[in-house]
C-alpha cells in the first residue's frame, strides 16, 4: 500500500508581511516587496537593494530568551513553524514522538550571525588570529548548521529523524522532498519541513556582487526584480521562511485534518556542468520534472501552473524556460508560468518552501500568482509568465522546479483534490 | 597617470589566470593564441570575473560591463587597455 | 528502505576513501587504526596557537596540489579539497573512476557538512571588513557554504544523477549513508557518498569554543578520554572518507569487490546537549536500524561506540547498548578508534564506517587509543587490537545538538543477501 503525503499546515515569513493571509495578498496583489537595504548600510556595494522583512520576533510570540541565542534566520524559521503547526491543528502531545520527524533548508545557515561576531574577534577584519573573548557565547549553534531543524524540532517535541538540508538555492525544494520520502517510505507520520534563510548581509552582498549575479538597479528597487523580462539584470535578495506540515493521509483523515493537497512527487539532479553557471538547454532540470511527474504518475499534459525558479538573471531564465519546454512539450505553451521572486526576491535556500506555499496556496485558492515586473518579452523566453496580474484558473496539479548553486535541479509536484489524472 | 603604467601586458594576465583561477598558461603561448577563447585555456566565466575584481582593485577604477563578457585574451586587453589608457 | 523493514534492494559498498589525520589513504589509516595510534597533538595552525582549544586531529602532509587540479583548488576551500581527493580514491578502489562518461545519471553524489568552507570564509571575511567589499573574490559564493562539496565532486567527475546534502551534526554522516542506500533502493546504481570536514581554522575554532562538550586539555594523551573517570570533552579533528554504494545486483554483475552491505539505519532526536535523554533516542535508532537490517541483537559481532567523552554522554551510550541489545550490550565488544584521531564532526562516522569495514575484512576488533580505566558495564577493546571472526558492525553516533543515529553494516563477501 503506497503512502501518500498531505500538505496540513503551512506557515510563511516573507517580505512585504509576515503569515500565510499578508503573503497571499501580496502575491494575489502582484506588489513587490523590494527595497533598499535597511538592515546594515550598503553603501560601496554594487547591488544595494533586498526584499526584507519587517519583522518583530516578540511580536510573533518568540520569548526574549529565544530571542537572544537564536539568529534571525531560525526567528522566521519557529515563526513559520508556529504559524503551520497552528494551521495544521496538529496535536503533538498526542502524537508518538519517535514518528515526527523534521526537515528543514537553509543555503546560508547562520552567516549573518557568524559575520557579526567575526568582525568583533577580528578587530574589524585586522587580525588572523582572532579574539575568541570577544565573542558571543551562542556563536556555536551559528556555527552549527543542524540547530534550524534542532531548534524547531525541540520545540515541537519531535524525536523521528530531524536534519537540516543544504542543497544551496534549491535547499527548500530539497528539505520538502526529503520530508516526502521520510513520510512516504514510513519512517515517520507527520514531518515539519520547510526552509530558511537570513542572507542579507555585507559578506552575502558582496559576493554575489562579486560575481555580477545580483541586480545593480538601485534607483528604481520595486521594479529592480524583473524575471523574464528582456531587460532583466539579476536576481534582488531576499529574506523568509516557510514551514509546511506534511502528513501520511490516513493519519491526517484520521484526526479530521483539513488536507490542502498531496505531495504526488518530487526529484533532484546534478547538472555536473558549473557551480554557478546554467546550460542554455536545461535537460538536468527537465529531467528532474520528468522524474518527478513519471513518481506522482502525471502527464506532462495534466499540468496546469509551474511555479518557476525564475531568478532575473540572464541564464536563468532562458535555461529554465527551455527545460519546461523541454518535459512539457507543446503544453508549455498552455501552462502559466510565474516567479514570485519578481515580489518578494530570492532568499536562497528559503525561496523554495515559500514557492512550494505559494503553490499550495495557488491550489487552495485556484489562483495562479503573477510576475510582477514583466513588460519586455524575451525572445529567448517565450512562455506564458503571467504579466503583473493574477489569474483565476482551475488548478488541479503544480510544479514548482528550482536550480541551485552547486548544479542542483530539482522538481515538486503539488496535486489538488482533482489532481492525478493519469 | 602614463600609459607605461597602466597598460595591461600579456605577461600580467598569464599572472592573474594563475593566481585567480588556478590555469597555468605560458605567456607566449598566451600571446601566439591570443584569438583562442578563454574557455580553449581552461579559463571560466568566475575566473574571468575574479581577473577583472583583481584589476579593479589594482587600479582602483572600474572596468567596463563588456570587460567579463569577453571571449579571448586578445579582446579582453584591448578592451581593457583602452579603458584604462583613455579613463573611460 | 521501506517501512515494512525489508530492504526492496541491496546496497553495497564497492569502494573507500579516506583522508584523516591518521593517513592519508584507507590503507595508511587502517594500519594506525588497527596499531592504536594516536595522532591527536597540539594545534600548530596557523592562527589558533593561543585558543583555549590546545589539542586536535590535524590532518598533516595532505599535498592538495598534487591530488587536484589548480582550477578545483583555487575555487574551494580545504574541506572540499578533503572531499574530492577521498571522492577519487574511494571511485578508484570501486573501479568506477570512467563511469561518468557512460550513464552520467546513474551516479549521484551525496555529502553530509557540519561547518563547511570556514577557513576560506574567514579570509573573505578579512577582506571585506580588512579592505573593503570589492575585494571579496568570487569564488566565496561557492566556497563556503555547506553545498560545496557535492556540487564540486558532481562537476569534476560528470555525475548527474541525484546529489544532495544533509548539513548536519556529527550524526548526519550516517544520515547520509542512510540517504544515499535510500537513492539507490529508489533505483540510482552508485552514490559516491561521505563528509569530510576542515574546521581548524581561527574563526571556526572560536566558534567551536562554545560548546560545553569540548575539550580544553593540554595534554594530547589526557583531552579525550570517554567512557572513563577522567572523561573531559571531545577533541575536534579534520578529514573525512568517502564511500561508493552501489545496487548490490550491478556491483555483482561487475564483479565488483563488495566489501560491505549497508544493511539498516534510524536516526532519532533528543535535543541539544540532552545526554541523560539521549540513552533513550540511540536506544530507539539502534532497535530502527536493527528491524531495518533484519538484524537479531545477538547478531552484533562489535559496536563502534559514538563516544563523545562527557561522562552523561558516556553512561547514556552504555545504558543505551544495554536496553537495545539485552544482555549482549555488556558481552558485544565496543570500540572508539575515534579517541586517537578526534572528532572530525560528519566526517568522524564515516571514519567509522570505514574502520568497521576494514574491521570485519581484516577480522581484528581495533582498540580505543588513549583509553584504559573503563568505568562503564561494556567491553570496551582498549591498547590492542582483539582478532574476532566479525560478520555484522553496528556504528553509532551523536551529534552536538541532538541527532542520534545508527548503522548497521554487514560483511561483504561472507553476507547472505
Amino acid at each position: 500500500m503506497t503512502r501518500q503525503v498531505a500538505v496540513t499546515g503551512i506557515g510563511v515569513v516573507a517580505p512585504g508581511g509576515i503569515g500565510v493571509p499578508a503573503f497571499w495578498d501580496l502575491l494575489s496583489g502582484g506588489r513587490t516587496a523590494t527595497r533598499g537595504i535597511t538592515l546594515f548600510d550598503p553603501e560601496g556595494l554594487r547591488s544595494r537593494i533586498a526584499a526584507e522583512c519587517d519583522f518583530d520576533p516578540l511580536a510573533h510570540g518568540l520569548e526574549p530568551e529565544l530571542v537572544e541565542r537564536a539568529d534571525r534566520y531560525i526567528q522566521f524559521a519557529v515563526a513559520a513553524a508556529t504559524e503551520a503547526v497552528t494551521d495544521s491543528g496538529v496535536d503533538f502531545g498526542a502524537e508518538d514522538p519517535w514518528r515526527v520527524a523534521v526537515s528543514l533548508g537553509s543555503a546560508v545557515g547562520g552567516t549573518t550571525r557568524l559575520e557579526h561576531d567575526y568582525v568583533q574577534v577580528s578587530e574589524g577584519g585586522q587580525r588572523w588570529d582572532v579574539d575568541h573573548r570577544a565573542a558571543n557565547p551562542y556563536l556555536h549553534r551559528a556555527f552549527s548548521p543542524s540547530t534550524l531543524a534542532s531548534d524547531v524540532a525541540e520545540r515541537f517535541g519531535a524525536q523521528g529523524p530531524v536534519q537540516t538540508v543544504s542543497t544551496g538555492c534549491t535547499s527548500g525544494l530539497d528539505a520538502v522532498g526529503y520530508a516526502f520520502h521520510t513520510i512516504e517510505e514510513g519512517r515517520a507520520d507527520i514531518c515539519i519541513t520547510g526552509a530558511s534563510d537570513s542572507p542579507i548581509s555585507p559578506i552575502t552582498m558582496a559576493c554575489f556582487d562579486a560575481i555580477k549575479a545580483t541586480s545593480p538597479n538601485n534607483d528604481d528597487p520595486a521594479h529592480a526584480s524583473r524575471p523574464f523580462d528582456a531587460h532583466r539584470d539579476g536576481f534582488v535578495m531576499g529574506e523568509g521562511a516557510a514551514v509546511l506540515v506534511l502528513e501520511e493521509l490516513e493519519h491526517a483523515r484520521a484526526r479530521g485534518a483539513h488536507v490542502y493537497c498531496e505531495i504526488g512527487g518530487y526529484a533532484t539532479f546534478g547538472n555536473a556542468y558549473h557551480m554557478t553557471g546554467l546550460t542554455s538547454e536545461g535537460l538536468e532540470m527537465a529531467r528532474a520534472i520528468d522524474a518527478a511527474l513519471d513518481h506522482a504518475r502525471v502527464d506532462p499534459t495534466d499540468i496546469d501552473y509551474v511555479n518557476a525558479h525564475g531568478s532575473g538573471t540572464r541564464q536563468n531564465d532562458r535555461h529554465e524556460t527551455a527545460a519546461v519546454k523541454k518535459s512539457l512539450g507543446s503544453h508549455a505553451y498552455d501552462t502559466p508560468m510565474s516567479s514570485i521572486k519578481s515580489m518578494v526576491g530570492h532568499s536562497l535556500g528559503a525561496i523554495g518552501a515559500i514557492e512550494v506555499v505559494a503553490c499550495v496556496l495557488a491550489l487552495a485558492r485556484q489562483v495562479v500568482p503573477p510576475t510582477a515586473n514583466y513588460e519586455t518579452p524575451d525572445p529567448e523566453c517565450d512562455l506564458d509568465y503571467v504579466p503583473r496580474t493574477a489569474r483565476p484558473r482551475r488548478l488541479d496539479n503544480v510544479l514548482s522546479v528550482g536550480s541551485g548553486f552547486g548544479g542542483f535541479q530539482s522538481a515538486v509536484l503539488l496535486t489538488g483534490p482533482g489532481g492525478r489524472t493519469k | 597617470m602614463t600609459t607605461e603604467v597602466t597598460q595591461v601586458t600579456v605577461e600580467e594576465l598569464a599572472t592573474l589566470m594563475k593566481t585567480a583561477a588556478g590555469v597555468t598558461v605560458d605567456p607566449g603561448e598566451l600571446e601566439r593564441r591570443a584569438d583562442s577563447t578563454f574557455a580553449e585555456f581552461g579559463l571560466d566565466s568566475l575566473g574571468l570575473l575574479g581577473i577583472v575584481g583583481e584589476l579593479e582593485n589594482r587600479h582602483g577604477r572600474a572596468l567596463p560591463n563588456d570587460a567579463e563578457r569577453c571571449k579571448s585574451p586578445r579582446a579582453f586587453l584591448d578592451l581593457v587597455n583602452v579603458a584604462l589608457t583613455t579613463g573611460a | 528502505m521501506s517501512g515494512s523493514g525489508i530492504r526492496p534492494r541491496h546496497t553495497a559498498v564497492t569502494g573507500i576513501g579516506v583522508v584523516a589525520p591518521n593517513g592519508l589513504n584507507a590503507d595508511t589509516y587502517w594500519k594506525s587504526v588497527k596499531d592504536g595510534t594516536s595522532v591527536l597533538d597540539r594545534i600548530t595552525r596557523e592562527g589558533c596557537e593561543h585558543l583555549p582549544l590546545r589539542v586536535a586531529g590535524e590532518v598533516r602532509g595532505f599535498d592538495a596540489s598534487a591530488l587536484i587540479e589548480e582550477t578545483f583548488l583555487v575555487q574551494t576551500d580545504k574541506f572540499t579539497h578533503f572531499a574530492l581527493a577521498a571522492a577519487d580514491a574511494a571511485l578508484q578502489d570501486a573501479g568506477l573512476s570512467s563511469t561518468a562518461a557512460d550513464s552520467p545519471y546513474s551516479v549521484g553524489v551525496v555529502t553530509a557538512a557540519g561547518s563547511g568552507g570556514g577557513e576560506f570564509g574567514q579570509r573573505e571575511l578579512q577582506k571585506l571588513w580588512g579592505q573593503g567589499s570589492r575585494f571579496v573574490g568570487p569564488y566565496q559564493s561557492i566556497a563556503w557554504f555547506y553545498a560545496a562539496s557535492t556540487g564540486q565532486i558532481s562537476i569534476r567527475s560528470g555525475f548527474k544523477g541525484p546529489c544532495g546534502v544533509v548539513a548536519s551534526d556529527e550524526a548526519g554522516g550516517l544520515d547520509a549513508v542512510a540517504h544515499a542506500a535510500r537513492a539507490v533502493d529508489r533505483g540510482t546504481d552508485v552514490i559516491v557518498v561521505g563528509a569530510a570536514e576542515a574546521p581548524l581554522a581561527p574563526y571556526s575554532g572560536v566558534c567551536q569554543l562554545g560548546y560545553p562538550e569540548l575539550s580544553t586539555v593540554e595534554d594530547p594523551t589526557r583531552a579525550y578520554r570517554p567512557f572513563t573517570p577522567a572523561a573531559c570533552g571531545f577533541v575536534p579533528a579534520e578529514g573525512g572518507a568517502v564511500l561508493i554504494v552501489e545496487d548490490l545486483e550491478r556491483a555483482q554483475r561487475r564483479a565488483a569487490v563488495v566489501r560491505a552491505i549497508v544493511a539498516g539505519h534510524s536516526a532519532t532526536f533528543t535535543g541539544a546537549s540532552h545526554w541523560e535523554q539521549s540513552r533513550e533516542g540511540l536506544a530507539h535508532a539502534i532497535r530502527g536500524a536493527l528491524d531495518e537490517a533484519g538484524c537479531a541483537p545477538e547478531e552484533i559481532d562489535v559496536v563502534f561506540a559514538d563516544a563523545l567523552g562527557v561522562p552523561e554522554a558516556d553512561r547514556a551510550e552504555a545504558l543505551a547498548l544495554a536496553d537495545a541489545l539485552g544482555p549482549h550490550g555488556s558481552r558485544v565488544p565496543v570500540t572508539a578508534p575515534k579517541t586517537g584521531i578526534g572528532r572530525s564532526y560528519c566526517g568522524a562516522p564515516l571514519l567509522d564506517i570505514v574502520a568497521a569495514v576494514q574491521a570485519m575484512e581484516h577480522g581484528q576488533i581495533p582498540p580505543t587509543p588513549n583509553v584504559f580505566d573503563v568505568c562503564h558495564d561494556i567491553d570496551l577493546v582498549t591498547a590492542t587490537a582483539r582478532p574476532a571472526e566479525l560478520h555484522t558492525a553496528l556504528i553509532l553516533s551523536r551529534g552536538l545538538m541532538g541527532s542520534n543515529a545508527a548503522l548497521v553494516l554487514r560483511h561483504g563477501p561472507g553476507s547472505a543477501v
